[in-house]
């Protein structure tokens, strides 16, 4: 059962057990001006503008059946409610997978992650969530129930919903059902890692994978303490007050394909003077996957995640690192995606901190900054939380009008700058 | 229903681009009335070249102050009217604005203006190590531009994906004239997904003027196979076999006996003639995985009924297969004066029934279906023959292409893969969403394009789209 945080404004919570339970919600509280909260496994309800508008919680976790699972076609029709442990347990049933390395698996629902657009290391290899919806059903803001895409892997019928709802937040309409394309589940996964001296060293070794024979899953570029407290990763030369850096790969297929992978890339990094670096084995290995996955839900005083183009990464976790020299950093090196867990609130505060630093620092790399968790919830204004790039928002905007009018799907939590949220 | 364009507009069109670059004479505008769907026809009343960005956006606000129509042109080799002006008007074609902005393999992407050919950007990565994944088989004339308007697949998608997976970010035109960059190098802007939206939107939404596209690393290696198969079921057991076993194939190709002979009959490749089906399948990526992978799918084929697996040993009898599967829809001129092909997608374990139900129609109607496809996602190509004099034989042909349509989606399927809805398919969008999907797609339309003035009449099914009575099957060629 999901807990809500005591400051959510709910005042009434409705579990649904069927998806036409939910147009009729909806449709009742459009006609009260009712606002909708939608609620899956929880797990992301501190992602956003703080909801302050009192409405209905719609607990979606009842929605839980496999519709369809015609295994042959690699394709799966679930309710959204699943969580992504339980999708996960089935597919594997069948040697398949959703690739998309979701934290708190076992709360999250699917629904949620598709709402979110949660991903997480492997998406440099295999992608994210708009790359597996191939069909959705939601329900809009007055209630209507309607669906994009179908259940085959190649569909160009009318407008994509599938990308249009994943992401959105839940703003545009409650997802009820999902079709997903499935991957094999590779034979053998190996993480490799070496440790680093200094940022310089770790741009050296990534713009060595851009030719490299190896074809990574995840590169992952670590650091800090919450890595050095793992056993099994190298130890590097850096002093020990330095926060260290590893670089981990991922490296997943056959087992003859593995085994080729791990050796060359070992070769290729020789060939680069590192020295510090091993494969990852056995229950270190299965340790390290997991904090690699998890690491964005771990709790902090706060959570922020740049996305910068691929080459910036490095400068990107130093623009961190000088806000507070004790933060975790993980980055997605191989898509830009910089993940900073802060050991303390800055001191200036969060406004003055991300529009003075950071913001500039990601914007400079043509990206952009969010923030995933602030338990504090102090300046949770819309520049801090969704950055104030020149993003088309009020095209945004007349696109969430379009689908909810009255503006009661998640009042006031997401992009759009209309006057009603 | 067609109004003659002020002379005003025209005069303004020519002050912005220059004389030469509109067209208004009507034997220069004929080459515009249609794309590769050539059974309706409709000419623009003027067609403009812009080369930047601002032009197009210039163009657009004009059309907006006249309250004409307007709508955006690439190569024109789409396959399902797309880029047929409907309601005459002002089309823009982009053609012109063909330049490879940028390519950086450290951020591994490219930024591309509309017009460039499909090809050329992999052409300009050539001795990179990457390439551009999306490779419709008009690669060769169709342009990026088109590629995102029509979310392009092609005999990779299997493994690689269509186009929408691959456009990181847009700057485009939008149906007032405002200029609005999407998405970028950087991935996971804030918001909503709008390229998303876009890609695939067959030009309703907004005119493309700049794309970021993800360039994809090339494989180490290659396996090219040919299983030749007693039975069309055999092969679509095989099919099922292989994904399920766990191995996607770069690209995984059916051609029937009727193709087989065709084939056969114009280049001699040397296939057996009494094989009912053969699958040309492919492996790529690590020479380590290759040869298990090779073997792994010889011995699925052979499990299915396969009487041989043929294997390419040099890269030059993989370019012999290759080029039967590619030729193949040339070599129909040998079976019939006329053709026409379909775009139906199935859930791949119900090719075996679909295929069935394929022959069953086919006989009803007395018409002879040949089959040539992209058997791995379930996208078929049925290839009706006729001859175009004989008006009974098309009325036939239509009604058995309908049919077909049908039976696709009574699999769970869709009308569409690859081709697009655009005006030739806009009569089964009620068959495959329910009025309320409509309708919400509708608001999806009018929140970028509220006037309708961009692409009118293209894709939703609304009142004013169903003017043009069917009476002729194209005769396009497939991918």
């Amino acid at each position: 059962m999901t807990t809500l945080p005591d400051d959510f404004p709910v005042d009434e919570t409705i579990e649904i057990h069927e998806t036409a339970e939910v147009a009729a919600t909806i449709s009742d509280a459009f006609d009260r001006d009712q606002a909708i909260y939608p609620i899956g496994g929880g797990t992301a309800l501190g992602w956003g503008l703080p909801a302050t508008r009192p409405g209905t919680g719609l607990l979606l976790g009842g929605l839980q059946r496999v519709i369809d699972y015609p295994a042959r076609d690699m394709t799966i029709t679930v309710e959204a409610g699943i969580s992504m442990q339980a999708l996960t347990t089935q597919l594997a049933t069948e040697g398949q997978q959703l690739p998309l390395d979701v934290p708190l698996a076992d709360q999250a629902t699917l629904g949620g992650v598709v709402a979110t657009n949660t991903n997480g290391p492997r998406r440099f290899g295999l992608g994210t969530v708009r790359d597996y919806v191939i069909g959705i059903h939601a329900v809009d803001g007055q209630g209507t129930a309607f669906q994009g895409g179908g259940r085959v892997v190649k569909n160009v019928a009318g407008y994509d919903f599938c990308k249009l709802l994943t992401g959105s937040m839940g703003t545009l309409g409650v997802i009820t059902q999902l079709t997903l394309k499935l991957k094999p589940i590779p034979e053998q996964r190996a993480l490799v890692a070496c440790a680093l001296d200094d940022w310089q060293a770790a741009e050296t070794l990534l713009d060595a994978l851009v030719q490299s024979q190896t074809a990574p899953t995840a590169v992952e570029l670590i650091s800090g303490s919450a890595w050095s407290s793992l056993a099994g990763l190298p130890t590097g030369g850096s002093p020990p007050n330095d926060p260290q850096l590893w670089l981990v790969v991922v490296l997943e297929g056959t087992e003859p394909e593995v085994r080729w992978m791990v050796d060359q890339l070992l070769r290729e990094w020789q060939e680069l003077s590192v020295t510090e670096a091993a494969e990852c084995t056995g229950e270190q290995a299965a340790a390290l996957w997991s904090a690699l996955v998890e690491f964005p839900a771990t709790e902090s005083p706060l959570v922020l995640r740049a996305s910068v183009v691929p080459s910036a990464t490095t400068r990107m976790m130093a623009a961190f690192r000088e806000i507070d020299a004790d933060c975790n950093l993980q980055a997605h090196a191989g898509n830009g995606t910089v993940i900073a867990r802060f050991s303390v609130f800055p001191e200036a505060g969060l406004s003055r901190t991300l529009i003075a630093h950071l913001q500039p620092a990601a914007t400079a790399s043509q990206g952009n900054i969010v923030i995933l968790s602030n338990p504090a919830k102090t300046e949770m204004t819309p520049q801090c939380v969704w950055g104030g790039n020149a993003a088309p928002f009020a095209l945004m905007s007349s696109v969430k009008q379009k689908f909810d009018p009255k503006d009661l799907l998640n009042p006031g939590r997401f992009v759009y700058r209309s006057s009603t949220s | 229903m067609q109004v003659a364009l002020p002379t005003q507009l025209i005069d303004r069109l020519q002050k912005i681009l220059g004389a030469e670059r509109v067209l208004t004479a009507g034997s220069d505008l004929m080459a515009y009335e249609c794309d590769g769907f050539t059974i309706e026809k409709n000419s623009p009343d003027v067609v403009v070249f812009p080369d930047t960005t601002e032009h197009v956006s210039q163009v657009v606000s004009l059309c907006n102050e006249y309250e004409v129509p307007f709508i955006p042109r690439g190569a024109g080799t789409s396959l399902a009217g797309g880029c047929l002006p409907v309601g005459g008007g002002v089309m823009i074609v982009l053609t012109r604005m063909k330049e490879i902005l940028e390519i950086n393999l450290r951020d591994r992407y490219a930024i591309v203006q509309p017009g460039v050919v499909n090809v050329w950007l992999t052409q300009a990565l050539k001795g990179s190590g990457y390439h551009y994944a999306p490779d419709p088989s008009s690669q060769g004339a169709c342009t990026i531009g088109g590629n995102v308007a029509t979310n392009s697949g092609g005999p990779h998608t299997l493994k690689y994906g269509v186009t929408v997976n691959h456009v990181l970010g847009l700057e485009a035109v939008l149906a007032d004239g405002q200029i609005v960059r999407l998405g970028g190098p950087a991935e996971d802007s804030p918001g909503l997904d709008l390229v998303g939206a876009i890609v695939g939107s067959e030009g309703t939404l907004a005119i493309v003027t700049r794309v970021w596209v993800r360039i994809t690393r090339n494989p180490q290696g290659y396996r090219t196979m040919l299983g030749i198969f007693e039975s069309v079921e055999d092969a679509t057991n095989a099919i099922s076999e292989i994904i399920g076993a766990g191995i996607v194939p770069a690209a995984l190709e059916m051609m029937d006996q009727g193709i087989l002979v065709a084939v056969e009959e114009a280049f001699g490749f040397g296939f057996p003639l009494d094989a009912q089906a053969v699958l040309l399948i492919e492996v790529d990526g690590l020479e380590a995985g290759l040869d298990h992978q090779r073997d792994q799918i010889d011995r699925l084929c052979k499990q299915c009924g396969a009487r041989e697996v043929r294997r390419a040993e040099t890269d030059k009898e993989r370019q012999q297969l290759w080029k039967a599967r590619k030729q193949a829809f040339g070599a129909i001129g040998r079976l019939s004066p006329s053709y026409c092909t379909q775009d139906g997608v199935v859930p791949r374990t119900k090719l075996p029934q679909i295929l069935q139900r394929i022959t069953e129609i086919s006989q009803r109607y007395d018409l002879k279906v040949v089959n040539v496809f992209h058997a791995g996602d379930g996208n078929l190509h049925p290839i009706l023959l006729f001859d175009e004099r004989d008006q009974q034989q098309v009325a036939r042909v239509l009604k058995a292409s309908g049919e077909i349509l049908e039976e696709c989606l009574a699999c769970g399927g869709s009308v569409t893969g690859e081709h697009g809805i655009g005006v030739e398919k806009i009569h089964f969008m009620k068959r495959m969403f329910s009025e309320d999907d409509l309708a919400v797609m509708g608001r999806l339309r009018d929140s970028f394009n509220p006037h309708n003035r961009l692409s009118p009449d293209k894709m939703l099914p609304t009142a004013g789209a169903c003017g043009m009575e069917q009476t002729h099957p194209g005769r396009h060629a497939a991918m």
